[in-house]
């Protein structure tokens, strides 16, 4: 018989009412919710759906050609090659690479200044701070005063996604060097290697596991909010999505690029548990089967000892 | 703690003259002492090893000589390079688990180059050879491209033996480093050790459990009992 910890159960339950009590203030009126279900659906129903697959279509004019979105020639003998999905999400995917790429660079060298196992708290708070900063302005805001600054177009989006991205994966990273264990550590302090050798030889390799899966993490929430930067002029597929979203609406073709980027986004992350899997350990051990999970487990060890007798 | 470091060793050579290390009324510990009064010389070519039973203090010993802990009071002088003059193998070794057996041994030779030298700057020849020769030692050569975190528990170790002497330090603090070792690992890595401490001069301080093999390998023998540090044969204790 397990023990229960009660002071844990205890615990939780506060926490629930407390999350309650939070929620129950900040709604006023909880008459809104009546008909949301209907009016969501009627919204669903009559504007997102069916989604309309022109958009992965070249544009035809008038003379029958068919056109990419910026007017040129399409001379592609794939159609999609000129759609605006296949564009708008080229553009997003090279804008989020960019910033991911450019941004991880500079955030490696900001985390190990932060992180408190690497470094004395008089450098690691400042560090901290400039971090903070640069990640409490949301991506959205940073494309604004670029756009401000720059004009439309996929610089400014590229730039403030680079920003946002320092800020977000060096906080990542710093916990992420923070989490490595103390021995390989103490071993270089007693050597004497240099912060620098101690961070290439020992913390990086001995955190690659996070650092690679932050980094796809972070390439694929990029890509997501390309979708988003578009309301700001950042272009890529946000911006065609920000296209049907405003009048004269056109939500079944919005519908149809959001697809796209989720597919997208599955794509990224099937690649990235094909790239992690280098430098994690799950391919020194056995997979659990499919009904490990579902079955319970007495079942399952009865039905995993009979597998493993056949 | 006083650590003086003359300049015509800070430029990466580790081994140009013997030097001793001193304890002078150390206490060691966290909050409170778990050993206290010591007043211990160490040789170049010692060796020694710590015996006492477990939580009494020799692992505390063994990190407060490697610079990792402060004294709780006292001083330890000794005049190594604060780069490359102490190896430590810790019990859980300090390997990189995701780096390959070539890699952790290198990180050893790479105190052996000024701290000027980028990071990422690769090792020249000679201490390339050294790696090779680290290897070959320990017979590590078969497995050198491999992550350590596939490795056996007694591979692992031979990889941390061979990453502290190829960096050919002063002094080596070797924690438990036999334990979880068969008989043939142990006889191999003894004579390894042994014949590479000779040729660098370095002293070689272990906390053993075992006791026999502890005598047979050490010619001093430090026993921890009730907060002190017993040298067995020392009469003046």
């Amino acid at each position: 018989m397990i023990p229960i910890n009660k002071k844990l159960i205890l615990f939780g339950i506060f926490l629930i009412i407390l999350a309650w009590l939070s929620l129950d203030e900040l709604v006023e009126d909880w008459s809104q919710i009546e008909g949301a279900p209907e009016k969501l659906e009627t919204f669903f129903s009559e504007d997102l759906w069916p989604p309309d697959w022109s958009v992965l279509e070249a544009e035809v004019w008038t003379d029958g050609s068919l056109h990419k979105p910026n007017g040129d020639i399409c001379d592609e003998k794939i159609e999609l090659l000129c759609s605006k999905a296949w564009t708008g999400m080229v553009i997003t995917v090279k804008m989020a690479f960019v910033a991911t790429l450019v941004g991880f660079f500079f955030a490696i060298p900001l985390a190990s200044l932060a992180a408190a196992n690497l470094a004395p708290l008089p450098i690691a708070i400042p560090a901290r701070v400039l971090l903070a900063g640069l990640r409490s302005l949301p991506s959205i805001i940073w494309a604004l005063l670029f756009a401000i600054a720059l004009g439309f177009g996929p610089l400014p989006g590229i730039l403030a996604m680079t920003l946002y991205t320092i800020g977000y994966l060096g906080k990542l990273q710093y916990e992420a060097m923070e989490g490595v264990h103390n021995a390989p550590l103490e071993s270089g302090l007693a050597m004497g290697l240099t912060h620098s050798e101690q961070l290439f030889h020992v913390v990086i390799p001995e955190s690659s596991n996070h650092l690679l899966s932050q980094l796809l993490f972070m390439f694929e929430y990029n890509v997501r909010h390309g979708a988003v930067l578009g309301l700001v002029g950042a272009g890529g597929i946000g911006m065609y999505i920000d296209n049907y979203i405003n009048p004269p609406f056109d939500y079944n073709k919005a519908f149809a690029l959001l697809i796209v980027v989720f597919v997208v986004v599955v794509i990224i992350d099937l690649l990235s548990m094909l790239i992690r899997s280098f430098v994690t350990e799950e391919g020194d051990v056995k997979r659990p089967k499919w009904w490990s999970v579902i079955l319970p487990p007495s079942m399952a060890v009865d039905m995993y000892s009979k597998t493993e007798e056949e | 703690m006083l650590v003086e470091t003359p300049p015509s060793l800070s430029k990466g050579d580790n081994q140009k003259e013997p030097k001793s290390l001193t304890l002078r009324n150390l206490s060691v510990g966290y909050d409170e002492p778990l050993i206290s009064g010591i007043n211990k010389t160490i040789y170049p070519g010692d060796t020694i090893a710590i015996l006492g039973p477990s939580g009494i203090g020799k692992t505390t010993l063994m990190r407060t000589i490697a610079g990792l802990i402060r004294p709780l009071s006292g001083t330890i002088s000794h005049d190594y390079p604060r780069r490359g003059g102490i190896g430590y193998i810790p019990q859980r070794l300090g390997l990189i688990r995701h780096s390959t057996v070539r890699s952790n041994i290198a990180l050893g030779a790479r105190t052996r180059r000024s701290k000027w030298y980028p990071s990422w700057y690769p090792l020249d020849r000679s201490l390339n050879q050294d790696v090779d020769s680290a290897m070959k030692a320990l017979k590590l050569e078969d497995i050198a491209d491999e992550p350590v975190r596939i490795l056996s528990g007694g591979q692992q170790r031979r990889v941390a033996i061979a990453r502290t002497l190829v960096q050919r330090p002063r002094i080596i603090l070797a924690d438990e480093f036999l334990s979880e070792l068969d008989i043939d690992n142990v006889n191999s890595i003894i004579k390894a050790t042994k014949e590479i401490v000779e040729e660098i001069g370095a002293t070689l301080v272990l906390i053993e459990h075992h006791e026999e093999r502890a005598i047979e390998l050490a010619d001093r023998i430090w026993r921890i009992v009730d907060n002190k540090l017993i040298e067995e044969g020392d009469s003046d204790q």
